[in-house]
């Protein structure tokens, strides 16, 4: 064959395969995302990317959602606020997607009043910011699990029926660090516990990464909180904190919110994991009781050789997969094309959701917050239930 | 190919636009940017929108870095003034955003006089720690004063708008950040033929000379402090009404050192230099994601490992420019521009 035939022939079958590239293309549910992978939130990052991405392609498995496949595409934004709008902007001009994760509260804060006017795009995030659940103000955006405030409502209430001394009012003290992230549930949890009858005795506030906790240690000790809660921490100074108090002879009990109910903690605190608390709304890798966890490790069996553990971020990851098929599906139910203003719709009208044991019975009832967790205790090096699902918005 | 280019008389010497090529082209420039917009989608927009406002602010630290010689490490704070006095003056007081443009710049400008102060009796490392103290202050009154900045959560703002047409996405922005880019890089590139500019330089050179000629040196890195902060202030303002959100953790040290690595890389004391240099630092981390996605592409598990390479590449791109020429992109483009001046006959 002449090299010009030879042409015609490549040409015919690269657009050939283009075209039917396109054609898959154009019949997929597209769900674009901008991860940290990169930057200071990477350590949580990478699993939320990596859970949401399994997840999605379990539903796909699954058939997809009357016959459409979900289509994935993400990039790293790297935690920095505008490569994240950046990569938004650039994944709505290209894909025009229903459905968008992000990769923190400023991006959502952000983005608010212009996904409200100008993409109307379901959107989803790594935050658990209360903000972002507001339906009133931002009607697009979900947070896939109880906000932080949420989050010390169901620890407050767990404390409340378990008091240390019998006939007196428990007393508390919340740890957090000076970030937005510390900061965002106090003044909730304050309100809170006075309703529920609880005393809160002190507020211990430190930098992130504190290393030097002397003052805030001798303060708890003066104070000698039946329970102490931390808050905006990721490891350090837990267990300085911790190992510093059983020094003094305290006998509170510390518990934390989602990020700190994590494996990588307990790991860190070794003998003093014993009897750490949390609060967390998803069950861990390890609840192989619990049929999704069954699903999940299932398809990482399948899909991920050599993976032994999942940590709890990436099960955050997954439930928003779940969250984005649900409203999918309730939309191709009602014979309603997907489009964001129709999953927008259909977050109210959640109603008692079953997740297979994943978490509690899900109604995004008046925020769009699940408003539902569980708090566990650590035994042996693992989180084991110490409640049931505890239900906050009645 | 220029021919016949003489200079006659000192001021067609010192003519910033030197000849009907350079004038040439800058109308190109200037149709260029004018079609851009609406030939570009929201992406590239937003990019152009992002590189405006990295250039008013590299100006700035050009001017007093640069021409002056004095290093700043809180360039990123005054940014940050900017941006917060902006915020509150349309939020508290509703002042229209066109108002605000200067006064933010004004109220940067009168915190970089009191923070160049020092200068007086301290110069290069030594002044470099006292900017740095200057950041870390500024930094935390934004996280500290909840009643005035918001404290972490910070301050949203409402899409701004001129006499009541509204810019709320990058297409009308743009049409703001364009002409401050350039009126900004336009009076820069005027001062420098003025006795102030002129006298910046001096004092860079050697502050001992400059004294003796009768420059008073307090008085004129000031000046230097006041004007690169007013040029912060005024990129702030425009962040602060393109992003809608201001909090502390946008204006860090590492900003700082942003904005002080765009007048290096781009070319110090140079305003050309501090275009390419924002340029730089705005549009190659993009670049080098896209090449990414590309990667990704054809094998989507990829780009999870390669996301971090990119911050690698990007270090090494700086290292290699700046050992392979160290007057930065500007110099470069001096370079490439003289082979051309007599292209194809340059013997």
């Amino acid at each position: 064959m002449k090299a010009s035939k030879w042409l015609v022939v490549l040409t015919v079958a690269a657009s050939l395969a283009l075209g039917t590239g396109l054609a898959l293309a154009a019949d997929t549910i597209k769900v674009t995302a901008q991860q940290p992978l990169t930057g200071r939130f990477a350590f949580a990052g990478k699993h939320i990317h990596q859970g949401l991405m399994d997840s999605l392609g379990y539903a796909n498995e699954q058939g997809g959602v009357g016959g459409r496949k979900f289509e994935y595409i993400y990039e790293d934004s790297g935690y920095d606020l505008q490569k994240a709008i950046a990569s938004f902007k650039k994944a709505m001009a290209q894909y025009k997607p229903p459905m968008d994760y992000g990769e923190s509260t400023g991006q959502g804060k952000a983005l608010a009043p212009e996904i409200n006017q100008r993409y109307h795009v379901l959107y989803g995030s790594t935050s658990f910011s209360a903000e972002l659940a507001d339906r009133k103000k931002n009607p697009y955006m979900f947070v896939s699990g109880p906000t932080y405030s949420q989050q010390f409502g169901i620890l407050l209430k767990y404390i409340a029926a378990h008091p240390k001394k019998k006939g007196q009012a428990p007393t508390v003290a919340f740890f957090y660090s000076d970030t937005e992230f510390g900061r965002d549930p106090i003044p909730y949890a304050r309100e809170m516990a006075k309703k529920l009858g609880i005393k809160v005795v002190a507020e211990e506030v430190t930098a992130v990464g504190a290393v030097d906790v002397t003052s805030q240690l001798l303060d708890l000790k003066r104070k000698n909180p039946d329970y102490c809660i931390f808050q905006g921490y990721v490891v350090p100074p837990i267990p300085a904190v911790i190992r510093g108090a059983r020094d003094y002879g305290l006998k509170t009990t510390f518990m934390g919110s989602f990020w700190t109910t994590s494996k990588m903690l307990l790991d860190k605190l070794g003998k003093d994991g014993e009897g750490y608390m949390g609060v967390n709304p998803y069950a861990y890798w390890y609840h192989t009781e619990v049929p999704m966890i069954k699903i999940i490790q299932d398809y990482n069996k399948r899909h991920h050789k050599g993976v032994d553990y999942r940590p709890n971020s990436y099960m955050q990851g997954w439930f928003t997969g779940m969250i984005f098929v649900k409203l999918a599906q309730m939309c191709q139910a009602k014979g309603l094309p997907i489009t964001g203003e129709n999953l927008k719709n259909m977050i109210p009208q959640v109603k008692d959701w079953d997740t297979q044991g994943f978490t509690g019975k899900v109604s995004f009832k008046t925020t769009n917050a699940t408003a539902v967790g569980r708090v566990f205790v650590g035994k042996g090096g693992k989180f084991v239930p110490a409640s049931d699902w505890i239900y906050l918005d009645e | 190919m220029r021919i016949g280019d003489y200079k006659v008389s000192y001021a067609a010497d010192e003519a910033v636009f030197r000849s009907g090529t350079v004038r040439f082209w800058l109308g190109a420039l200037f149709v260029g940017l004018a079609v851009f917009p609406f030939l570009a989608g929201d992406y590239l927009l937003y990019m152009a929108n992002l590189t405006g406002i990295a250039i008013v602010a590299a100006v700035g630290l050009n001017i007093l870095t640069g021409a002056a010689g004095q290093i700043s490490l809180g360039h990123a704070a005054f940014v940050g003034i900017g941006a917060y006095t902006a915020a509150l003056l349309i939020t508290r007081l509703g002042l229209p955003f066109l108002l605000c443009l200067p006064l933010a710049g004004l109220s940067a400008a009168f915190f970089g006089v009191i923070v160049g102060a020092p200068s007086m009796r301290m110069k290069g490392l030594y002044l470099c720690i006292a900017t740095l103290a200057a950041q870390v202050i500024f930094e935390y009154v934004f996280k500290n004063w909840d009643g005035l900045t918001g404290g972490i959560r910070g301050i949203n703002v409402p899409p701004p708008s001129i006499l009541g047409f509204s810019l709320n996405n990058e297409f009308r922005f743009y049409f703001v950040t364009a002409p401050v880019v350039i009126i900004v890089v336009t009076a820069a590139r005027n001062l420098f033929r003025t006795r102030v500019g002129r006298a910046f330089i001096a004092i860079r050179d050697r502050d001992f000379s400059a004294e003796l000629m009768g420059i008073s040196l307090f008085r004129y890195k000031l000046y230097a402090f006041a004007l690169s902060s007013f040029l912060a202030g005024v990129a702030g303002c425009l962040w602060v009404n393109f992003i809608k959100i201001v909090t502390p953790e946008h204006f860090p040290l590492h900003e700082s050192i942003r904005y002080l690595a765009m007048i290096i890389v781009g070319g110090l004391g140079s305003v050309l230099g501090s275009i390419f240099g924002a340029i730089f630092m705005t549009i190659v981390p993009e670049v080098l994601k896209s090449a990414l996605n590309l990667v990704s592409a054809v094998s989507p598990k990829a780009m999870a490992f390669l996301s971090p390479l990119q911050t690698v590449v990007f270090g090494l791109l700086i290292v290699v420019f700046l050992v392979f020429e160290p007057h930065g992109l500007a110099e470069m483009w001096r370079r490439v521009k003289n082979y051309f001046r007599l292209w194809p006959f340059e013997h």
